[in-house]
């Protein structure tokens, strides 16, 4: 355009030019900067007035020419701007071509005013478009599905003077508008710095600017130009575009620009910074990853770590999908390993889970021994390791019984109660062997915290699981044969009470769902095999006590000794000490006189140990080639182990009035017990002495008064008590003596010293007595019995309600003997009491009588010292 | 904002200092260096010659004219566009005075060729 005016003829086609041969080119690919183009809009139905009046007048105006209008929504387009645009509606397609069919290929772009933007599709009045616009070349033109895409570059600003049509296309006749004037120099040179400032700084926050670009942007001086081209590319929204496009001075023009400008720079500014802070928090954290991969690959490198935290993680969660566990624990084991996994391996808890982790799968839940149900099976093997014991035997066989019959029935809790080495433990042992269980033993001596069974808190420092819980994990199942030994042996003091951790263990009740502190999951113990020792009764707590199936082993009889040594003792000594068979010989008289004279014992250690002394010399001799084999007869014994240690413990042949010989209850078995009481003229009251314990004490206070209160119906003279005190002293003197079982020898010493006539030698007598005169029952029967027997004694008076302990007795033992039973005190004295006066007692009136009182005393001192028997 | 200013600057042809409506294309040229002056090839398809402007002042030789588009009429309509129909200019700085030269022109295929022979040596 080489004149400043637009050829008015040449804006109107009109004319019928001849058709222009078909030159579009095949390729369709739109340029690069096409698909990014904006919608415009479509224009409206509306028919303009045909400007009757306007042609004229407008045409008097050089500038004014009728041109197609493209309405623009969303945008605006600025002079000097190249811009791609889509035309998809009808109505714009029309308005572009009716543009290219010009020789010019202008076009006036004028915007939908904002308020009034139209819905899609929708026709836009000439009214709802603003006055000014801008005139645009078409420099590019290419067809799509969607429509046209063009590219058009802005030339001038126009003024729509008057809508001429607005269909098919929107037509208007306009006048180009001079380019915006400067109204103060000063300012718009300030305003064009800053402006250039600002696009300064804005490039340095785009690095992706590529250089040519910058310089170009840079060089860019023209203030209108600079100001469109910002005006182009902020994203100023329509109304300000527009106050822009309409500015009429430069000075106005950049105030808008610039404001807009700074605008943008703040914010862009702002992301910066936060995107820098985002970056900032980024690094940390993979600064922090790429030390803890650092940390690890080093630890690789040291063997420290066998496959790393991920490994060990995904063997725990194998273990765990092998394992057989309750639905409940295996939730609670997912867990913590899902926590065992987000943990790094150096965290305190880590090792804490791991360990527990592997308890959990380690513990036999669900997994149990098969019992051997052969009763005669059964019965075999408890008799080949034990003799006798026929009341545990005939237990454990019931409980075999019952199991099969009954599958899921729960296992008994006994509690094996005698001496030392009867053979609790070992027994024990031999009940799972016949059951075919495992066997656990768990030693309570001296445990004195409940911990200990329990289990600590997984949240101590080195928590434990209770011993329980580590026998089972040994174990391997779930039904042991756990034997508690020496349950009378637990602590119980500040330090804690493990006797009342074992009441929810030993409850048949409550042990299905029993919670180790350090699992802290239910674990059902109800198909243990619970097996607890004591030696004595009295210091289990009786709610324990009373929870469990309490089973006496009394001591053995020498009988029993015998058979045990016979069967058991000498050829397990003679094996030890690598004596084959046949080598070693010891006889039955030998064995006896063994048992009798170097060992005092209820059990069978100590004649264990003695045999095995005798193996020993027997094996030195055959090592020496003195012998090939030895046999061991009675008359050897004394040769092998030097002088017998120990006299049998017998009765005494003579006793003077006043002695007694009762039977005494301890933990290695029964023992005479003598009473010995003695009058003191002059004196009154009661003296005690010989280590008796209070029960025995008031025992004694018991029988004195009976007697004093009943002397009549002995042929008493109630005097007696007044005149004379007594002393009962009950030897040996340092060993302490308690229980109420001596009241009947007491008060058979008592009489016997009143009434003159002795006690008879050769019976032994036990019994509880009570002021009213009756015998109560003791305890011990058994071991008693045994005792008076060993010393030789074939008489026995006892409570009539203990006869049926007498069941017991082994039968050898028992036909040995004549065993009485007595209710009340007049019984045990007639039988207890020989007939005859043996030594009259002293008067009831010492005074009177006191010289004979002295004479009487006199004879009394040559009273021949007890003798012992020798031989049997 | 940074690409939306790069895609424009890219399509912007670079006008810095001209009038808004005076030219929308400028057609690409060869300049030759040769014995005894120089010779000018402007890539000008579709332009009569007749009608073509050669001015030379000073160092400076100014190509302008017009492309029309000869093909539009009513019965035909576009169907894509890619050749700017309009004014162009072209102005050609040398690094020595050219005025006063001899200027033979030709138009070939398209081409313009200027053939200056320049009074004085240019080094």
């Amino acid at each position: 355009m080489a004149e400043k005016t637009p050829r008015k003829a040449k804006e109107e086609p009109e004319a019928a030019k001849p058709p222009a041969p078909e030159t579009p080119a095949p390729e369709t690919t739109p340029e690069s900067a096409l698909h990014e183009s904006k919608e415009a809009g479509t224009g409206g139905g509306y028919v303009a007035p045909a400007g009757a009046e306007g042609a004229a007048a407008e045409a008097g105006a050089s500038d004014v020419f009728e041109i197609a209008v493209l309405p623009l929504q969303q945008t605006t387009m600025f002079p000097g701007t190249v811009i791609p645009l889509a035309a998809g509606r009808p109505r714009s397609v029309t308005a572009v071509e009716a543009a290219l069919s010009t020789e010019e290929k202008l076009l006036a772009c004028v915007t939908v005013r904002e308020d009034r933007a139209s819905v899609e599709s929708e026709a836009t009045p000439p009214a709802d478009l603003y006055e000014v616009g801008t005139l645009v070349m078409i420099k590019r033109m290419m067809r799509s599905p969607d429509g046209l895409q063009l590219i058009v570059h802005g030339t001038e600003r126009v003024r729509v003077v008057r809508w001429t049509q607005t269909d098919p296309h929107l037509r208007a006749r306009v006048r180009i508008l001079t380019a915006p004037v400067v109204r103060d120099p000063d300012a718009v040179e300030a305003l064009t710095r800053n402006v250039q400032a600002l696009v300064q700084r804005a490039l340095a926050m785009l690095p992706e600017i590529p250089p040519e670009v910058r310089t170009a942007v840079l060089s860019a001086t023209d203030p209108v130009q600079l100001a469109y081209f910002l005006g182009s590319i902020l994203n100023l929204g329509v109304e300000q575009e527009q106050q822009m496009l309409q500015a009429d001075t430069v000075d106005e023009l950049l105030q808008i620009a610039y404001g807009r400008l700074a605008h943008e720079i703040d914010i862009m500014e702002l992301r910066t910074k936060i995107a820098a802070e985002a970056q900032g928090e980024m690094t940390k954290a993979q600064r922090d990853y790429f030390l803890r991969q650092q940390m690890k690959a080093i630890q690789k490198e040291l063997g420290d770590d066998e496959g790393g935290e991920e490994a060990e993680a995904e063997m725990l969660r194998e273990r765990l999908g092998e394992a057989d566990l309750p639905e409940e624990v295996r939730k609670e084991a997912d867990r913590e390993l899902r926590r065992l996994e987000r943990l790094p391996q150096a965290a305190p808890d880590y090792h804490v889970i791991r360990t527990w982790l592997e308890y959990i799968i380690e513990l036999p839940w669900n997994k149990s021994s098969e019992d051997r149900l052969d009763l005669t099976a059964a019965r075999a093997v408890l008799d080949e390791d034990h003799y006798g014991l026929e009341e545990i035997k005939e237990r454990i066989l019931e409980f075999l019984a019952v199991v099969k019959l009954r599958r899921d029935s729960k296992s008994p809790i006994l509690c094996f109660v005698g001496p030392p080495g009867v053979g609790k433990t070992s027994l024990g042992m031999s009940v799972a062997r016949a059951l075919g269980r495992k066997f656990e033993r768990l030693s309570l001596g001296g445990v004195r915290d409940e911990a200990e069974l329990r289990g600590h808190r997984r949240t101590y420092i080195g928590a434990m699981p209770g011993r329980i819980v580590q026998a089972l994990r040994r174990s391997g199942v779930n039904n042991p044969v756990m034997m508690l030994d020496e349950i009378d042996k637990l602590g119980n003091d500040f330090r804690g009470d493990p006797a009342s951790a074992l009441l929810e263990i030993l409850d048949p009740q409550q042990n299905h769902t029993f919670r180790d502190h350090y699992l802290d999951l239910p674990f059902d113990l109800s198909k243990v095999f619970f097996i607890a020792t004591a030696n004595q009764l009295a210091p289990i707590p009786s709610p324990l006590r009373d929870r469990m199936e309490i089973i006496g082993l009394a001591g053995y009889s020498d009988q029993e000794k015998l058979h045990i040594a016979r069967r058991y003792l000498v050829p397990r000594q003679a094996r030890e000490n690598g004596l084959d068979e046949g080598r070693l010989e010891i006889t039955d008289a030998a064995i006896s006189l063994i048992s009798a004279r170097y060992t005092r014992e209820a059990g069978v250690r100590q004649l264990e140990r003695t045999v095995g002394r005798v193996a020993r010399k027997a094996a030195l001799r055959i090592a020496e080639g003195e012998v090939e084999r030895i046999r061991v007869d009675a008359d050897d014994v004394k040769d092998l182990l030097g002088a017998p240690r120990f006299y049998p413990e017998e009765a005494r042949k003579e006793l003077p009035t006043g002695v007694a010989t009762g039977m005494a209850w301890t933990e290695t078995g029964g023992q005479l017990l003598f009473i010995e009481a003695t009058l003191l003229p002059g004196s009154s009251g009661l003296q005690l002495t010989g280590q008796l314990g209070e029960v025995m004490q008031e025992s004694a206070r018991a029988a004195r008064s009976y007697l004093w209160s009943h002397g009549s119906e002995f042929g008493l003279d109630p005097q007696m008590f007044k005149n004379y005190g007594m002393h009962v002293h009950v030897p040996a003197g340092a060993i302490p003596k308690d229980g109420p079982s001596a009241g009947v020898a007491i008060t058979s010493a008592f009489a016997s010293l009143m009434t003159g006539r002795r006690v008879r030698n050769d019976t032994a007598m036990t019994g509880e007595i009570t002021l009213s005169g009756l015998v109560f029952p003791v305890g011990g029967v058994k071991e008693k019995v045994l005792a008076a027997h060993r010393a030789g004694l074939r008489r026995v008076v006892l409570p009539a309600r203990n006869e049926p302990d007498t069941e017991d007795i082994p039968k050898d033992v028992r036909g040995e003997l004549e065993m009485v039973f007595v209710s009340r005190i007049g019984e045990a004295l007639d039988q207890t009491l020989e007939k005859l006066v043996a030594q009259p007692p002293p008067p009831a009136d010492p005074q009177a009588e006191e010289a004979r009182a002295a004479q009487q005393q006199k004879q009394a001192l040559p009273e021949p010292e007890p003798v012992r028997a020798r031989g049997r | 904002m940074a690409k939306s200013i790069e895609r424009y600057l890219r399509m912007m042809p670079k006008t810095s200092g001209l009038r808004c409506s005076e030219n929308f294309w400028y057609p690409a040229a060869d300049v030759y260096k040769a014995r005894g002056g120089w010779v000018v090839k402007v890539e000008l398809a579709g332009v009569e010659p007749d009608e073509l402007e050669v001015e030379i002042s000073g160092d400076t030789l100014r190509v302008g004219g017009v492309r029309r588009d000869e093909s539009v009429s009513e019965s035909v309509s576009f169907h894509q566009l890619e050749i700017t129909y309009s004014r162009f200019e072209k102005t050609i700085r040398f690094p020595c005075p050219v005025e006063g030269a001899l200027v033979e022109r030709r138009y070939k295929d398209g081409l313009l060729v200027l053939y200056l022979r320049s009074p004085e040596e240019c080094d």
